[in-house]
């Protein structure tokens, strides 16, 4: 018998079949990997396992029996939990708080705190979750806050926990220990479901995986019998080509982009960045790691013009223009809310830029808005049903190549790239590199800002890493991972 | 897509319900407070287009359109503005002092006041922006918060430096002949204000589909910082725009001054609801800016066929407010199912 069960699951959005009879079984203290391509219905499946979409045809079992999930409410009192890749947290309330809410132990029609702090001390006592149950989430680093989620998953006893990319926002050592906490978890019998495009983690701390693939399952393995290039071929259909060979020739010239002495200081007078100098040549790619907030958002914002003509940034020898400087394309990380505007079609969403080169005094001709498109769309095999179509309703990937389109078509030397394959599938990852080699080879100037190590590696000749503010380290492109994890968490040495 | 689709579509779609669906519930009402529908309507529609009402209603048509302007363009770029009002106000009072205070050759007599109207209108708005751009307070708050005053102002202007001497009325002199609107035909209530309006409302639906600035401006509406990312001067725009719909209003309110009756009577402009009418009425035309100006035919139709049906059938005008605010709710009733079906 399985702890949870999708039994002939088909789920229909419009035109799009999501998931069509997907069968997947999780076994008690199992964790169990799900992966796929974005759009290979992951996220569906488990938003029916949670109670977030009704399936159209098939079923959901818990220990056996069939169970109707309405709302999320339901998944949690038949013991399924789920924790999102954006925590739903309250940065003002403390650990303890944050796992009692919905649950609150009352006294006297008040919350009784030290009920919630000696129930959430059990809990992580009995799970080897360590967390400060009186700690203001809000000051919380972002792995400690992650495991908040779980604990507060785990209160409602939860026995199936589904964990929806939770390593897209963690350093390497923090994700070591969270495969450590699931590890316990799941040996003291809670079943957990991870759903991720990283292969290397399924097969770090899965037992079993399920592969997803266009809405169908494409292959299931036992990962102690599998390995990546298996994976890869049920992921995607076919085996990737080895990664293009690192360019020979150094790069040279005068750097088109240079940064000298940049300090940026937020609203509060806090400095974000303290004195922060580099340079990028053309053909030349600088990688830009660190834990998320260590003054990533601010150094892109300072070079793109966007933080305003801020002092010390400089486009080809010139002082960087306020209000995205038109000399620098921008891959942005947040697709939905900065790259596009998603209700917007694909033709408006690519057209963002170049609008008064298409316009003649009086008009901006519709005809030659959609032409535009077309050719972009052809060039950068974007599928679209067609350029008319809101750019929300494409897959993450081929909006993500939209955006690089517009971004690389654009007459610009220096490119800013921010992790530009977050959630996006392999074949995309692939095409994505590709692109922004090509741009190098071009001899574009390229910043590339990547949580994920591999990427950084396999593109860049120099990586910084940033920590609170300041350049600590400069690696060569091909450092050891661990060489470069170490100086994201600031140790020295 | 063949007829039969797009006529199944345009029945299906939200305005059609929402007034078909507050057309039935008002008819509810009228049984239940013991008025015959069967007298009711026919009496609305005469109201509203027959017996020489039809004249009528196209003059409340001119200036309900203008408000509405002065609402969808704005909020193309994301702003609510609310402070129609004191635009409307403000763009009155403005046109009827110069009118009266500065002599004109005739044709300036009539487009400076024109023009000043929508200047003051667009002025009143313009506050709005950096009160939300600098202070983070939202232009549905600060055009409403700046509408009050500007009201009271036009109120205060028109009650004693612009009175009329030696009467005790709130209203100005009559406007020298030569600022009279030029009446259509021989109509007592039309006038060129009606082809001006349908021709800026032209201009305005070209200028948002097809110009740079009509791109910039949806983008800035749609999202603020993928507009701002892409190198549009979000602030800047969503000023102009703001000013845009103000100076929508103003014109409004001096459109309604150089009409009949030729002066500008304190509580006038404002008291109709004008302003009320064109809100509800670019909310029932959803995100489509072409079918603005029908929906504004349509709830000027019912407001002044109401008050028809008020003389004739005895029947409270203030059913027919009932229809227009049954209409909004619909609205935002289907709005939110379409959002939670999208999930």
């Amino acid at each position: 018998m399985y702890a949870a069960e999708l039994v002939g699951v088909t789920k229909r959005f419009g035109p799009v079949l999501a998931n069509d009879g997907i069968d997947l079984a999780v076994a008690r203290g199992e964790v169990h990997a799900v992966v796929g391509e974005n759009g290979a219905g992951k996220s569906t499946l488990m938003s029916i396992l949670y109670g977030l979409h009704r399936p159209d045809a098939g079923e959901v079992r818990r220990d056996g029996t069939r169970i109707a999930l309405r709302s999320p409410a339901d998944a949690i009192r038949h013991g399924l939990g789920m924790v999102h890749q954006r925590f739903r947290l309250f940065p003002g309330l403390t650990v303890a708080e944050n796992i009692v809410i919905g649950a609150e132990p009352v006294r006297r029609g008040r919350l009784d705190r030290a009920a919630a702090n000696e129930a959430v001390a059990a809990l992580s006592e009995r799970y080897g979750l360590r967390a400060d149950p009186s700690a203001l989430v809000g000051g919380l680093p972002v792995g400690v806050r992650q495991r908040v989620e779980i604990l507060r998953a785990l209160y409602r006893h939860a026995e199936v926990l589904i964990l929806d990319e939770p390593t897209a926002v963690l350093t390497p050592g923090e994700t070591d220990r969270l495969f450590e906490v699931l590890r316990t978890v799941a040996a003291t019998g809670v079943s957990i479901l991870l759903v991720t495009h990283k292969l290397a983690e399924v097969l770090a701390v899965g037992d079993r995986v399920t592969v997803l693939r266009q809405g169908r399952v494409t292959g299931r393995f036992a990962t102690s019998e599998t390995d990546a290039d298996e994976l890869v071929n049920a992921m995607i259909g076919r085996s990737l080509a080895p990664s293009a060979p690192r360019r020979a020739r150094p790069p040279e010239g005068d750097p088109l982009l240079e940064v000298r002495d940049l300090t940026v200081r937020d609203a509060d007078g806090v400095a974000r960045l303290s004195g922060v100098s580099f340079a990028v040549r053309p053909g030349e790619i600088v990688g830009l790691a660190g834990v998320a907030g260590s003054g990533q958002r601010e150094l892109v914002d300072s070079v793109t013009g966007l933080r305003g003509a801020v002092p010390g940034v400089f486009l080809a020898g010139t002082p960087v223009r306020a209000g995205r400087d038109p000399r620098v394309a921008y891959v942005p990380e947040d697709r939905h809310g900065r790259g596009t505007a998603p209700d917007m079609s694909v033709a408006e969403n690519v057209l963002m830029g170049a609008q008064r080169d298409l316009a003649s005094r009086w008009s901006l001709p519709r005809a030659a808005v959609r032409a535009r498109a077309r050719d972009l769309v052809d060039r950068f095999s974007i599928s679209a049903a067609s350029v008319d179509v809101p750019i929300g309703t494409l897959s993450g990937g081929n909006a993500q190549k939209a955006v690089l389109a517009r971004e690389l078509t654009r007459p610009s030397q220096v490119v800013v790239a921010e992790e530009p394959t977050q959630g996006v599938d392999v074949g995309v990852r692939e095409r994505v590199h590709d692109l922004l080699r090509t741009a190098r080879d071009e001899g574009a100037a390229i910043l590339l800002q990547s949580s994920e190590l591999t990427e950084l590696r396999d593109l860049a000749d120099r990586i910084l890493v940033l920590y609170e503010g300041r350049v600590v380290a400069e690696f060569p492109g091909d450092a050891p991972e661990t060489d470069i994890g170490r100086a994201m968490t600031g140790a020295t040495g | 897509m063949s007829a039969p689709v797009v006529a199944r579509r345009v029945v299906a779609s939200a305005p059609v319900v929402a007034v078909a669906g507050a057309l039935l519930l008002t008819t509810l009402v009228m049984l239940v407070v013991g008025v015959d529908p069967t007298l009711a309507y026919p009496a609305l529609v005469r109201g509203a287009l027959l017996d020489g009402n039809l004249e009528y209603t196209v003059a409340a048509f001119v200036p309900t359109l203008g408000m509405a302007l002065a609402f969808a363009l704005p909020l193309r770029a994301g702003e609510f503005n609310l402070g129609g009002d004191g635009q409307l106000a403000m763009g009155g009072v403005t046109a009827a002092a110069v009118a009266l205070l500065v002599p004109l050759p005739p044709g300036v007599a009539v487009v400076l006041p024109l023009a000043f109207g929508a200047l003051a209108g667009g002025l009143v708005a313009v506050v709005a922006a950096p009160l939300s751009t600098r202070l983070g307070i939202p232009a549905i708050v600060s055009t409403l918060l700046v509408s009050a005053p500007a009201v009271s102002l036009a109120s205060y202007l028109v009650r004693f430096p612009l009175a009329e001497p030696n009467t005790g009325l709130a209203q100005t002199p009559a406007l020298p002949e030569a600022a009279h609107l030029p009446a259509l035909g021989g109509s007592g209530y039309l006038t060129i204000g009606l082809p001006l309006i349908v021709v800026l409302t032209a201009l305005w639906l070209y200028a948002n589909g097809r110009t740079v600035l009509g791109y910039e401006i949806r983008a800035t509406g749609r999202n603020r910082e993928f507009a701002r990312y892409g190198g549009v001067g979000v602030d800047r725009v969503a000023a102009l725009a703001l000013a845009g719909g103000g100076a929508f209003a103003g014109l409004a309110g001096a459109l309604i001054v150089l009409g009949p009756p030729h002066r500008f009577v304190d509580g006038a402009l404002t008291a109709p609801g004008y302003t009320f009418t064109a809100v509800a009425a670019v909310l029932l035309a959803g995100a489509r800016p072409v079918v603005v100006p029908l929906a504004v035919a349509l709830l000027t139709f019912l407001q002044v066929g109401g008050q028809g049906m008020e003389r004739e059938a005895g029947v409270p005008s203030q059913l027919t407010q009932i229809v227009q605010g049954l209409i909004i709710v619909i609205v935002a009733v289907l709005a939110t199912l379409r959002a939670r079906r999208a999930r």
